[in-house]
C-alpha cells in the first residue's frame, strides 16, 4: 500500500512539473513566432512600400501623413515608368544577353565539368587547383586590364562585351563536376562496353543526371544578368546596348529631394516583379543553388 | 578506370574555357601585377608612347591619398558592423525559424526574398524610405513637406525627424542607412546556409541532451553553435568578403555620387575607387588599389580561416 | 564462343613516386575457355580476378598477351567492337531511364548495318526482358526495383545486344542471402537458354562451386588451377586451393612422412606412396573423419553439434594450425558427449598432403 501512495505521489510531482513545462514551451513559443513574425514584417516592408508608393499620386504621396493604401490606384505610373525608363528596350537587352550568354556558358561548363570528372589526362589535379585559386582573386583585379581588352579590340557599346568576358565561371565547373563525380564510374563503363560515345554519354546520362545543378546554373546565370551593374556600365555608353539595372540606375539619377518617387517605384516594381516570379516558381532551385554558391548572380 | 587512347579530347573538352580564362582571367592577373608596379601607368598615355619607370610609387601614392583612406575608413566600417549584426541576426532567425512547425515554409520564404532582388533597385526603394521632401533641411527654416516613410515611424514613436540621406546629412546617418540596407540585403543567404546547416545536425543530439535536461540555453551554446561553426565560420568569411567588394548598394541608394547632395563620393569604398581611378585612365593606381583590396580580403580570410580552425568543430 | 588468353599480363605502374614497386595485378595467363560454357574465376581480393574481366570486356589495356575471342584477335579493340556484355557489381542502371530505356538503350548505339528498326529494337527489349522474367516491369525506374529486380535488368542490358561473350562482375554480392540462392539458379538458367560464354567473378567459393562448369582459381595475379568445380575440390593442386575451397574449411595439421607412412605428431595415420620422407602439411577434408574407437587419430573432445543428417564434432589436437578440427561424420553414429578423448580413423582419398616449403600437392 505504501509504495501505491509512493506512486501517486509522484505522479503529482510529474504533473506539476509537466504543466509548467507545457506552459513554458507555450510561452517560448509565442516570443518565437513574435520575434519571427517581426523580423518578416521589417523584412517585407520595402517591398511594400515600393508597391504602396508605385501606385499612388504624386500629390498623395507628398502628403505629410502618409497613407498606407493608395486613395487613387494609379495604374499609369506604370505606363510612364515603362516609357520614361525605356524599359521595353531594356528588358530585351537583357533577356537577350541573359539567354545567349547562358546557353554559351552552360555548353562551356559542361565540357570542362565532364573532363575534369571523367576523363583522365596529365596535370588534370594542377589545373583544377589552379582554376579553383583564382575564385579567391576579387573580379575588380580583372576589370581593370579586361576594360582595356575589350577597348582595343572595340568591342565597347556591343552585346558581346556584355557576354564573352562572363561566360566562364570557374565556380560553376567546380559545382558541376561535383556533381558529375557522385555519378557512378560504373555507369560510364557500362555506357563505353555498350559503344556509347562520350557525348552521347554526356547527353543522355550526365546532363539528365546532372539536371537540378545545371537549373540552379541556369537561374543564378539569368538573375547575374539582371542585376550586373558594374560591367555593363563601364563598356556601354549607347541606349541601345544598355541593360536594366543601368538603364534603371541612369533614368532616376536622382533619389533624394523632391522626385516623382512614384514612377520611380513603378520602375523598380517592374524591374523586381520577373525576379519575384523566377523565385516563386522556382525556389527550390534558386535555394539549392544559392546554398552551394555564396555568390549573388 | 577507363583508359583513353590519349588525353586530346580532354582538352579538346577544355578548350573554350581555357582560351577565355587565359584571356579575361589570366592575362589581367600577370598584367593588374605589372601595372601597379608601373609607376603612375596609364593605359592611354602607354599608347601615346609613353614608357613607365618600375617602382612602388603606385602603392605609396594610393595609400597617402586621403580620398582612397576615407575609401578604406567606410568599406572596413560597413564591413565591421554589418557582418556581426546581420550574421548574429541571422543565427537567431535560423535558430527560431528551425524550432517552428506551422508558417515555418512561409517565413523562409518570406526571409529568402531580399535575396532575389536588384541591389540598384531596392536600393531606390531605401532612399525612398528614407527622404525627405522639403527645403533647407536641416536648417533653421527648413520646410518638411514629406517627412519618409521612416521618419514618420519614428516620429509616431514620439522621436524626431532625421535628415538620413538629404543634402546637409551627417555622415553616421547616412551609414546607418548603408548599414541597414547591407544587413536587409545580407541576411537571406545567411540564413539559408544556417537553417541548412542546422536542419543537418543530427536531431539524436538534441534527443540525448533533452534525457539529461540541459536548458535551452546549454543546448544552445553547448550543441547548436559547435556543431554549426563550420556553418558560421562560412558565412563570416563570405560576408566579410563580400563586404569588402560593397559598391552597388550605395550606388543603389544614393546614385552614382556616392554620397548626398553636396557631399560627393562620401561614402564611396575601395571598388569605388578603382573604378573611379580606371575611369580616369590611371590604371596602375587602379591596379594598386585592386592588389591592395585583394590582400585585404585575403589576409582577412586567412585570418577567419585561422581563428575558425581553432574554433571550429568539424 | 571460345575465348582464348594467352599470356595476359597487366602491371600497374605504381601511383607513389618514392615507392617505385609495380602491381603485377594479372601475371601471364594463358588457358582457353571452351564455347558455352559458364566459368567462374574465383579468388580472394586483390588476384586479378575483376582486372582479367576488364581486361575481356576492354576497358582495360593489357600491358602483354593476346586475348582471342574464337579465332578473332581482339586484343586491341574497343569495348563496343568485341562484342561483350557487362554486368556490374552494382549493377550500374541508369537512375533516370525505366527498365524499358535501359534495355533499349545498347541498341541504340548500334550503328552502320547493324543500326536496327525501333519495331525490331522493341520487340528484342521484349524478349530479353521475358527471358529475365522483367517483362512486368519495363515501365519501372531503378529505384523501384528490388535488388534481384536490378539484377535482372542489367543482365537484360547486358544480353540484349546479343554479346559473344557475357561477363559479371560478383554478379550475388549486392543480393541478400535468399536472393543469392535464387539468383543463382536463375543465372545458370539463363546461361544454358542463351548458351553464351559466360564468364563471372567472385570470392565466394560456394557460389563458385555451385553455377559454374569451370572455376579458374587465382592468388596474387598467379592462377592456381583450373578444373570443374568437384574435381578442383577433391584434387587440390596445393595448399591455397585447397584452403580456399569448402565450407566448413578443411583442417591443417603439421606432419611428418616417414617409410611411406604419414605421422600427425606420434600417431602414424596413413598409408602413403610415393612420398620422400619430409616434414609436410596435411589437409583432411571435415567429411574425411570416421569416428573409430581404435582409429589412429587422437583429438581432445570439445564438442559436438548435431545438425540433424549430420552431426559436427569439434576438436583440438597440438598438431592442428587451427585452433579447432571440424569433423563432419553420419549421425548414426553413436558418441560419448561426456568422453574428453575422441578417436578417429580418415578416409585416404580426403586427405591431401602437402610439401612444408612449397606448398604443393605430395600426395
Amino acid at each position: 500500500m505504501k509504495i501505491d501512495e509512493n506512486i501517486t505521489m509522484h505522479q503529482q510531482d510529474m504533473q506539476k512539473v509537466s504543466v509548467r513545462q507545457k506552459v513554458v514551451k507555450i510561452l517560448v513559443q509565442v516570443a518565437l513566432y513574435a520575434f519571427l513574425i517581426l523580423m518578416a514584417i521589417i523584412v517585407l516592408f520595402p517591398f511594400y512600400w515600393m508597391i504602396n508608393s508605385s501606385l499612388k499620386t504624386l500629390d498623395e504621396y507628398r502628403l505629410s501623413v502618409p497613407t498606407f493604401w493608395p486613395h487613387v490606384v494609379m495604374w499609369e505610373n506604370y505606363v510612364n515608368a515603362f516609357n520614361t525608363a525605356n524599359l521595353g528596350r531594356l528588358f530585351f537587352n537583357t533577356m537577350y544577353v541573359g539567354i545567349v550568354s547562358t546557353i554559351l556558358s552552360l555548353v562551356i561548363t559542361v565540357l570542362s565539368a565532364f573532363a575534369f570528372a571523367r576523363l583522365e589526362f596529365k596535370g588534370k589535379n594542377i589545373l583544377f587547383a589552379g582554376l579553383l585559386a583564382t575564385m579567391m582573386i576579387p573580379g575588380e583585379l580583372f576589370t581593370i586590364t579586361n576594360y582595356g581588352t575589350v577597348s582595343a579590340w572595340g568591342w565597347l557599346d556591343s552585346y558581346r562585351v556584355l557576354i564573352v568576358p562572363f561566360l566562364v565561371s570557374v565556380f560553376y565547373i567546380y559545382l558541376l563536376r561535383q556533381n558529375f563525380l557522385q555519378i557512378p564510374n560504373e555507369l560510364y563503363l557500362a555506357a563505353k562496353v555498350d559503344g556509347t560515345s562520350d557525348l552521347k554519354y554526356l547527353w543522355k546520362v550526365m546532363i539528365p543526371l546532372a539536371l537540378p545543378t545545371l537549373i540552379s546554373i541556369t537561374i543564378l546565370k539569368m538573375m547575374g544578368a539582371w542585376n550586373s551593374y558594374v560591367w555593363p556600365n563601364l563598356v556601354t555608353r549607347k541606349e541601345k546596348y544598355r541593360l536594366i539595372t543601368n538603364g534603371l540606375r541612369n533614368a532616376f539619377t536622382e533619389t533624394t529631394g523632391d522626385v516623382n518617387y512614384p514612377q520611380q517605384m513603378a520602375a523598380v516594381a517592374l524591374v523586381s516583379i520577373p525576379l519575384f516570379l523566377v523565385f516563386i516558381f522556382l525556389r527550390k532551385y534558386i535555394m539549392k543553388g544559392v546554398s552551394r554558391s555564396g555568390i549573388k548572380g | 578506370m577507363v583508359e583513353s587512347k590519349s588525353s586530346w579530347k580532354a582538352w579538346l573538352y577544355l578548350s573554350p574555357a581555357l582560351v577565355l580564362l587565359l584571356i579575361f582571367t589570366v592575362w589581367p592577373i600577370i598584367n593588374t601585377v605589372r601595372m601597379a608596379f608601373l609607376e603612375n601607368y596609364s593605359g592611354l598615355e602607354a599608347i601615346g608612347g609613353r614608357s613607365f619607370s618600375i617602382g612602388i610609387a603606385n602603392f605609396t601614392k594610393v595609400i597617402s591619398y586621403k580620398k582612397f583612406l576615407d575609401c578604406l575608413k567606410t568599406t572596413v566600417l560597413l564591413c565591421v558592423i554589418t557582418v556581426p549584426v546581420s550574421s548574429i541576426l541571422a543565427l537567431l532567425i535560423a535558430v527560431c525559424l528551425n524550432s517552428i512547425k506551422p508558417l515555418s515554409r512561409m517565413l523562409q520564404t518570406i526571409f529568402f526574398l531580399p535575396y532575389v532582388t536588384n541591389s540598384i533597385a531596392i536600393g531606390m526603394v531605401f532612399a525612398a524610405m528614407f527622404n525627405i521632401i522639403g527645403n533647407n533641411i536641416g536648417s533653421e527654416n527648413e520646410i518638411i513637406t514629406t517627412a519618409g516613410i521612416i521618419n514618420n515611424i519614428i516620429e509616431f514613436f514620439g522621436g524626431h525627424a532625421v535628415n538620413w540621406i538629404n543634402a546637409g546629412s551627417t555622415y553616421a546617418a547616412n551609414m546607418t542607412v548603408m548599414i541597414i540596407y547591407i544587413v536587409w540585403n545580407a541576411l537571406p543567404f545567411k540564413i539559408l546556409i544556417l537553417l541548412g546547416g542546422l536542419q543537418s545536425i543530427n536531431k539524436q543530439y538534441y534527443e540525448a541532451a533533452k534525457v539529461d535536461g540541459t536548458s535551452r540555453k546549454r543546448i544552445f551554446a553547448r550543441i547548436t553553435v559547435p556543431l554549426l561553426s563550420p556553418m558560421i565560420a562560412y558565412v563570416v568569411i563570405t560576408g566579410f568578403i563580400g563586404g569588402f567588394k560593397e559598391y552597388s548598394s550605395i550606388v543603389g541608394v544614393f546614385g552614382k555620387t556616392m554620397g548626398p547632395a553636396g557631399a560627393d563620393k562620401r561614402l564611396n569604398t575601395m571598388v569605388g575607387y578603382i573604378y573611379d581611378s580606371l575611369s580616369l585612365n590611371r590604371q596602375g593606381l587602379a591596379s594598386a588599389a585592386a592588389l591592395i583590396l585583394f590582400a585585404i580580403i585575403l589576409l582577412v580570410t586567412l585570418v577567419n580561416l585561422y581563428v575558425s580552425k581553432k574554433k571550429v568543430h568539424y | 564462343m571460345e575465348v582464348t588468353l594467352q599470356n595476359l599480363t597487366k602491371i600497374f605502374p605504381s601511383k607513389n613516386k618514392k615507392d617505385p614497386t609495380e602491381v603485377v595485378a594479372v601475371n601471364d595467363f594463358t588457358f582457353t575457355i571452351p564455347d558455352g560454357k559458364l566459368i567462374g574465376l574465383l579468388g580472394p581480393s586483390g588476384c586479378g580476378k575483376s582486372t582479367t574481366l576488364y581486361m575481356l570486356s576492354g576497358l582495360q589495356k593489357p600491358t602483354s598477351g593476346r586475348i582471342f575471342f574464337g579465332k578473332d584477335d581482339v586484343t586491341e579493340l574497343t569495348p563496343e567492337n568485341r562484342g561483350v556484355g557487362l554486368v556490374f557489381q552494382n549493377y550500374a542502371l541508369y537512375p533516370h531511364m525505366t527498365v524499358k530505356q535501359n534495355i533499349l538503350f545498347p541498341l541504340q548505339n548500334l550503328k552502320g548495318e547493324d543500326k536496327l528498326e525501333k519495331e525490331e529494337m522493341l520487340k528484342r527489349a521484349y524478349e530479353t526482358a521475358k527471358l529475365v522474367q522483367i517483362d512486368e516491369l519495363m515501365e519501372r525506374k531503378p529505384s523501384e526495383l528490388s535488388g534481384g529486380q536490378q539484377q535482372r535488368v542489367a543482365i537484360a542490358r547486358a544480353l540484349v545486344k546479343m554479346p559473344r561473350v557475357l561477363l559479371l562482375d560478383e554478379p550475388l554480392s549486392n543480393l541478400d542471402a535468399r536472393l543469392r540462392l535464387q539468383t543463382r539458379e536463375e543465372i545458370k538458367r539463363i546461361q544454358r537458354e542463351t548458351k553464351i560464354t559466360t564468364i563471372f567473378v567472385t570470392h565466394d567459393q560456394e557460389e563458385a562451386m555451385s553455377i559454374s562448369d569451370l572455376i579458374v582459381v587465382m592468388k596474387l595475379g598467379v592462377i592456381q588451377q583450373i578444373d570443374k568445380p568437384q574435381a578442383v575440390y577433391d584434387n587440390p593442386v596445393n595448399l591455397f586451393v585447397a584452403k580456399f575451397l569448402g565450407t566448413p574449411p578443411i583442417n591443417v595439421f603439421n606432419g611428418k612422412v616417414l617409410n611411406n607412412e604419414l605421422y600427425i605428431g606420434e600417431e602414424k595415420v596413413l598409408k602413403v606412396e610415393n612420398v620422400a620422407d619430409q616434414e609436410v602439411i596435411v589437409g583432411i577434408r571435415p567429411e574425411g573423419f570416421i569416428l573409430d574407437k581404435n582409429g589412429p587419430l587422437s583429438c581432445n573432445l570439445s564438442n559436438v553439434e548435431v545438425m540433424g543428417r549430420d552431426v559436427s564434432i569439434v576438436s583440438t589436437n597440438p598438431n592442428s594450425q587451427n585452433p579447432i578440427i571440424r569433423s563432419i561424420i553420419d549421425a548414426d553414429n553413436e558418441i560419448d558427449h561426456e568422453s574428453e578423448k575422441v578417436r578417429f580413423s580418415l578416409k585416404p582419398n580426403k586427405v591431401f598432403i602437402f610439401s612444408k616449403e612449397t606448398e604443393k600437392r605430395l600426395f
